[in-house]
This record gives structure tokens, C-alpha cells and sequence, in this order.
């Protein structure tokens, strides 16, 4: 009736549901999309609150919450071996062939791939955001991601920017890496069935109001805006630090009216805030790749943005306006925008946005990569660690020790649990597998 | 791992650096074009340093390890009783004036007359203070071990060392723009608790209120004095450094010779050995900016 599984993928990641977020979103997505090609997919992560242990999402995909809490930020607490029975135990019970790991600053990811090489599975790893070279925090970082990258399979990343960014960092060869981008979801997000009058031009910024999504910018070029065009209203999504700066903002120059914060928005309604603008605008100093751009273009928005790490990319350049992340040439931007917003066509724009990203599209192109990374050959210890002594002179030993631990640990365990004691899962097909996509 | 398709009948398209438009024709996804790394940058701020230079400007951190040293020798002396307190009274008193006297030769601007008073008082109200709090400081540590004594002194007064501020000074100059951080103020309290706790192990009433008068003065007006040379003119800083030097080189070796070889070690290693590591290091460097950098804000938040 079913034909078996042609690839067991399991996705490892500290970000997932109930957490919003790029990552999370790209993790579902893709997992959706592959379940309908035939694999199988299961997702890790840790648990969230009181939601641990298996839960089932739509189209059967497994979603375990590994019962370790979050630390800081999301991210579980870093234990390096801790994790390597329920790693072992998933890995076997559900039969899986690769293992793919989301986001570099996931340390529930970091170990599940180190556990998966050491038990000889095959990995594979994207990366989805730029980090820096100089700063404490990107240095550690960087040197985990070294660790982690050494004795990868296959790596992937989310733009042609991004990709450089981390053969930087990670001293990959970049044949190793490929560049898929993220997609949205254009059934989602549609374009209003009646575009808004543009008598009164409506930008729309939602996006965490943090340092690092520029909402300090928007505090500058706000009332610069406003003091040019009468007729331009904003209304601002999102929440964070920086909103109070947004409220002294809007009091000073009394633009109580003309600018709409609304708080937190939650997923479901972004689309709701979305149709009722003309321009969409975001402030980013730093993004790999912008998934807000691309919801935004799907609802038929013209985005005007920073000119910052992989945004030029995303889109053609007359769906996007870009500026440098200087007020002024932010709101020279802003009135290009507006001179061509009588020529932009919502729905046409929604249309190209479904030819030009697509879920499916991302799917196909990492099972190439999945393949790719099961043909890799399998090498045994000594080989790998050698691969990890060039990482450098005192940190390569120390990564040696560390894998040399963790396979001690596993061989350990597989005396104490023999592999053949682990009850495998029964594979659950919901009727729709079977059947050809034609 | 790119195909070659030379000779093939439709010439595959030019790669383009674009995310959207799914897999480009003829292209795997980890083709790596010519432009890739094309704007990256490395090295961009990168200052390269001259040995003569750094070699001048290491000069104020030994002027600086040859005042605590000084101030270190008068502890010890009076500890020692050698040095009686009337005569410590009256070092207090010159040094009171001395530095007056620079910062008023010093000083671009003309210190008018109602500035100079208000110092004056300010100084006077600091001495009598010190002077009614003078026997608490001297039945402190009754009740600890000499030994806790010098362990924390010495203590303290490396990390007074270690995080001090070398290029300015914490309390503020008039003029100055920089405003003390975190970890000049850490040590300049680190040398004040160091002075309290040495003035707490002598006789008398007198010999602690000069003892903390003197130690003061130095660890809260050497680095504004030694700032105030330094501005107005580099040749007397130098000057005044290498005096200093040598003083501080006699009264060592008068006092204990290993402790003379120590210092001069010391010495020369911050003056010659230091800069030319640092200079030998800076080949090393690798700076990496690109496409990828957070952008910075070209203006400044103001709260």
C-alpha cells in the first residue's frame, strides 16, 4: 500500500513550535514538504513549559520534546554528553538515516550532530544567521561551530551572503555548502481582495523592536516621514526594549495619530496587519535572510529596506527599494517607494512571489542535498579525528578528547542497552503518502 | 563541482548572486562563482604601530609602577620606624604643594582666584576629616594577623595595578572629556582600602593620619598630576619619568638588593620587552569585514 520511507530525516533544533520564529517556521515547512514527497520526517527539540514528550503535528510528523529545560535564550544548557542516550534512543527507534541541525546558536543541535557522527550517521547542518568575527560572543561561537562543522556531511545556508559568512567562520570548503533560501507560504499569505485607498499611504514595520532590527532607525526616520508626507500613516507590529523610545517618539512630535503601535502581534494575524498597507518597511542592521520581506511581497506590499547581509538577494529589484542604514537615505527610499507605488499590482505581485518561492522548490532541493550527503563515504575514528585536530593547536586536541570521550561513552552504552533492545517504531502513514503527485 | 558544458548547444546563463527563482539552470546549489569573497575586507582598521612610539608611550606605565613603588618605600619605612612622622608630615605638606604648584603652571587656562579657594577648602576639609577619622583607622585590623594584613595589601594592590587606567585619570580633569569606567574606579578604591589597611598597623594617631594623608594624595592626584605633564608637553614628561625612574631605582636598592633586581626587571620589561612583543604580535592580526557585518548606526542614541 505505502511504499517504505525513501529518507529518515530527523530535525534537530532548540527553535521549534510552540516558539515563533524563522527557524521554527523553516523547520515546519520543510518537514511538511518532505513528508509529502514520501520521507519521513521527525523533528527534536526540548520541552517547552509543560509540553514534553511525543506530541504528533499535521501530516504525522513526530515532534519529540526532549525533557531538558531551556537555559537562556531558548537554548538548552549545555551538557556535551547529557544528551547522548536520548540522542541514541531516537536515533534508533525511529530508524533514521540523516540527521539535519537548525541554527548555530542551538547547543541541543550542536550535540545531537556530535552524538550522530559519533554513532556513524550521516549529518547535515544549515545555518540561519551572519554572525561577526570580533566581538567575544562570535569568537566562542565560532570556534563551537568549527567543532561542530569539521566532520560535517553537508552544510546549508540561507543566502549567498549567509554562505560566505560561515565558510568564513567555520573554515568549510565551499563545495561542502549549498545555498537554499528559505520560502514562504503564499496560500497564507494573500493579498486584501480590495487594496486600501492610497489617499492615505499606510507603511507597515513589524518586526521585534530591538537594536538589532533597527528600531532606532524607525525612531529617526518616523517623523522625517511624516513632516514630508501629509497623507503617510505607519502603524508598527511588534514588541520589545526599544518600544518605549517609539512611544517618547510619537509624544514629542505628536504623531499620535499618524503612527499606530499595536503591540505584540501573533503570527496568525500578521497577514491581517500586512493588507492593510501600501509599503512595507523594514530596518534590519543585520539579516541573513528577511522571511518579514518575503510575507510582506506575498500580500502585495513594495518593501523598502536596509541594504544589509542577504536582503539584496531575496528579492527582484522592483519589488524592493534598498537604502543604506542612514535616516536620510532610509527616507529618500521611502519616497521612491511612494512615487512607484501607483504602479505596483498586488496580485501580480503575489503571483510572482509563488513562481519565485515556493516550500516544495526548498524540499526538492535538500533532498539533493540529503542524497548528496548520503553518498559521502563513512570513515571511522582515527580518520574523523584527524579532521578535527586541524581545527587549531590547543583546540584541536580538545576536540579530539571530547570525541574520543563521546565514543567511549557510546560503546558504553551500547553494552548497558544493546542496540537490539531498543523497540524501533512502527512507521504511521497518513493516506495521502501513498499516493503519486501527479 | 561546476559542469563544464563547453561546445553544448545552449550555453548555460550567467550565475547570478540571487536567492529567489529557485535552482538557476545549469548550476548546482553549492556552486561557488569567481565573486564569491569578493567583498570581503581584511585588515581595514588595522593600525600598524611603531616601536619608538609604543616604546614613549610605555614609558607612562613604568612612571606610574615607580609611584606605587615610592609609595610602597615610605610604607615600608614608616612601618619600620625609620621615618617619623613629623617628617612624614612635612613630605605630605611639600607634595601637597609641589603638585599645586604644577597644576597651576600647567594649566592652559588661567585658574582664577575664587577656583584656587575652593580647592584650598575642599583640601582643608578632606585633611580635617581625615585627621577625626584617623583612630578609627587605627584600631581596624586590630583584631587580624599581620600576616592577612600584607596578603590582602599586596593583593589589592596588584589589582590596583592591573586595572588601572594608564592613559588618564579617574578623577576628572579640569578639561578632560573621558569619563571614568567601571574598572579605574574598581582600582583606585582597591588602592585606597590597600593605603587603610597598611595605616591601620602603625603606633600612632599622628603616624596613621599622615600615613593616609600621604597615600591619598598620591593615589588619587599622581594621575592627574602626571596627566597635567603629559599634556603640556611630552619632553618634560619624559623628563620628569626618568627622574622618577631613577629615584625610585636608588631607594630600592638602598632598601634590599633582590628587590632592586625585581624592579629593574620589571622595568625594563615594560619598557623594552613589551613593545617590541606587542609589535612582533600585531602580524598575527586578521580582520575580517564584509556584507555580512551589522551595520552601525551613524548616529548617536540619545536616551
Amino acid at each position: 500500500m505505502a511504499e517504505p520511507p525513501k529518507l529518515r530525516v530527523l530535525m534537530v533544533s532548540d527553535f521549534f513550535f510552540p516558539n515563533f520564529g524563522g527557524v521554527e517556521n523553516h523547520i515546519y515547512y520543510l518537514s511538511q514538504c518532505l513528508l509529502k514527497l514520501g520521507h519521513k520526517v521527525v523533528v527534536m527539540t526540548h520541552a517547552y513549559g509543560n509540553r514534553s514528550g511525543v506530541r504528533y503535528m499535521t501530516g504525522g510528523l513526530k515532534v519529540y520534546y526532549v525533557p531538558w529545560r531551556p537555559f537562556v535564550m531558548q537554548t538548552t544548557f549545555p551538557t556535551v554528553y547529557g544528551t547522548l542516550p536520548i540522542v541514541r534512543t531516537i536515533l534508533r527507534r525511529e530508524k533514521i538515516t540523516v540527521v539535519h541541525g537548525h541554527q548555530a546558536f542551538s547547543t541541543l543541535c550542536h550535540e545531537a550532530l556530535m552524538h550522530a557522527r559519533t554513532m556513524g550517521y550521516k549529518v547535515v547542518f544549515t545555518d540561519h544567521s551572519l554572525y561577526g568575527f570580533a566581538d567575544v560572543g562570535s569568537i566562542h561561537m565560532n570556534k563551537v561551530l568549527q567543532f561542530s562543522l569539521a566532520d560535517i556531511d553537508q552544510a546549508i545556508c540561507v543566502s549567498h551572503t549567509s554562505k560566505e559568512n560561515t565558510v568564513l567562520r567555520s573554515g568549510l570548503s565551499p563545495a561542502k555548502v549549498f545555498m537554499i533560501p528559505n520560502a514562504v507560504d503564499t496560500a497564507m499569505f494573500k493579498p486584501a481582495s480590495v487594496r486600501p485607498s492610497t489617499d492615505v499611504i499606510t507603511i507597515v514595520v513589524i518586526s521585534r523592536l530591538v537594536y538589532r532590527k533597527g528600531a532606532d532607525l524607525l525612531v529617526e526616520v518616523i517623523p522625517k516621514v511624516c513632516r514630508l508626507y501629509p497623507n503617510v500613516r505607519f502603524v508598527v507590529g511588534g514588541d520589545g526594549p526599544k518600544h518605549v523610545r517609539l512611544e517618547e517618539m510619537r509624544e514629542k512630535h505628536s504623531l499620535q495619530d499618524r503612527v499606530e503601535m499595536l503591540g505584540a502581534v501573533p503570527h496568525s494575524r500578521v497577514r491581517s496587519v500586512l493588507i492593510t498597507g501600501h509599503v512595507f518597511l523594514n530596518s534590519s542592521l543585520t539579516e541573513a535572510f528577511c522571511i518579514a520581506i518575503l510575507e510582506a511581497a506575498s500580500c502585495g506590499l513594495l518593501t523598502v529596506s536596509t541594504r544589509v547581509g542577504g536582503v539584496p538577494e531575496v528579492l527582484p529589484d522592483d519589488m524592493v527599494v534598498l537604502a543604506e542604514p542612514d535616516p536620510d537615505d532610509m527616507v529618500r527610499a521611502i519616497e521612491k517607494a511612494i512615487s512607484i507605488l501607483p504602479s505596483i499590482n498586488p496580485e501580480e505581485m503575489h503571483n510572482r512571489m509563488k513562481k519565485l518561492y515556493s516550500w516544495q522548490d526548498v524540499a526538492k532541493r535538500t533532498e539533493i542535498v540529503y542524497d548528496r550527503a548520503l553518498k559521502c563515504s563513512n570513515r571511522n575514528l582515527l580518520e574523523r579525528l584527524s579532521r578535527y585536530l586541524s581545527c587549531g593547536a590547543w583546540a584541536g586536541k580538545l576536540f579530539c578528547m571530547v570525541m574520543i570521550v563521546d565514543y567511549l561513552l557510546w560503546r558504553l552504552l551500547q553494552l548497558l542497552q544493546p542496540d537490539e533492545d531498543i523497540e524501533e517504531a512502527p512507521d504511521i502513514f497518513l493516506h495521502h503518502h501513498g499516493e503519486k503527485i501527479n | 563541482m561546476d559542469n563544464n558544458f563547453a561546445g553544448d548547444s545552449n550555453p548555460r546563463p550567467k550565475w547570478r548572486k540571487v536567492a529567489y527563482g529557485g535552482m538557476q539552470i545549469g548550476y548546482d546549489d553549492n556552486y561557488t562563482d569567481e565573486s564569491f569573497l569578493e567583498e570581503m575586507v581584511m585588515n581595514a582598521n588595522v593600525v600598524r604601530r611603531d616601536l619608538l612610539k609604543v616604546m614613549k608611550d610605555s614609558v607612562s606605565i613604568s612612571q606610574y609602577l615607580c609611584i606605587v613603588a615610592l609609595v610602597v618605600l615610605v610604607w615600608v619605612h614608616t612601618l619600620e620606624s625609620s621615618l617619623d612622622e613629623n617628617s612624614l608630615l612635612l613630605l605630605d605638606l611639600s607634595l601637597l604643594a609641589s603638585g599645586f604648584l604644577i597644576l597651576l603652571l600647567t594649566e592652559e587656562k588661567m585658574l582664577s582666584l575664587s577656583l584656587l579657594l575652593r580647592y584650598l577648602l575642599n583640601i582643608s576639609f578632606f585633611t580635617t576629616g581625615l585627621y577625626i577619622l584617623a583612630p578609627i583607622y587605627q584600631t581596624l585590623t586590630r583584631s587580624i594577623s599581620s600576616d592577612s594584613i600584607w596578603a590582602v595589601t599586596v593583593s589589592l594592590l596588584l589589582l590596583h595595578l592591573f586595572l588601572h587606567d594608564y592613559s588618564g585619570s579617574t578623577i576628572k580633569a579640569p578639561g578632560a572629556l573621558k569619563h571614568p569606567n567601571l574598572t579605574s574606579c574598581i582600582s583606585l578604591n582597591a588602592s585606597v582600602v590597600a593605603s587603610v589597611f597598611v595605616a591601620s598597623r602603625l603606633p600612632s594617631r599622628l603616624h596613621v593620619f599622615a600615613v593616609m594623608l600621604f597615600s591619598l594624595q598620591v593615589f588619587l592626584f599622581a594621575p592627574l598630576v602626571t596627566y597635567c605633564i603629559k599634556k603640556f608637553s611630552f619632553g618634560l614628561h619624559l623628563l620628569f619619568s626618568f627622574a622618577l625612574m631613577g629615584l625610585t631605582l636608588y631607594s630600592v636598592y638602598a632598601l634590599h638588593k633582590l628587590f632592586f633586581l625585581v624592579f629593574l626587571f620589571l622595568v625594563l620589561l615594560v619598557n623594552v620587552v613589551c613593545p617590541y612583543w606587542l609589535i612582533k604580535m600585531q602580524e598575527y592580526k586578521f580582520e575580517i569585514n564584509g556584507p555580512w557585518d551589522e551595520a552601525k548606526l551613524c548616529f548617536d542614541i540619545t536616551d
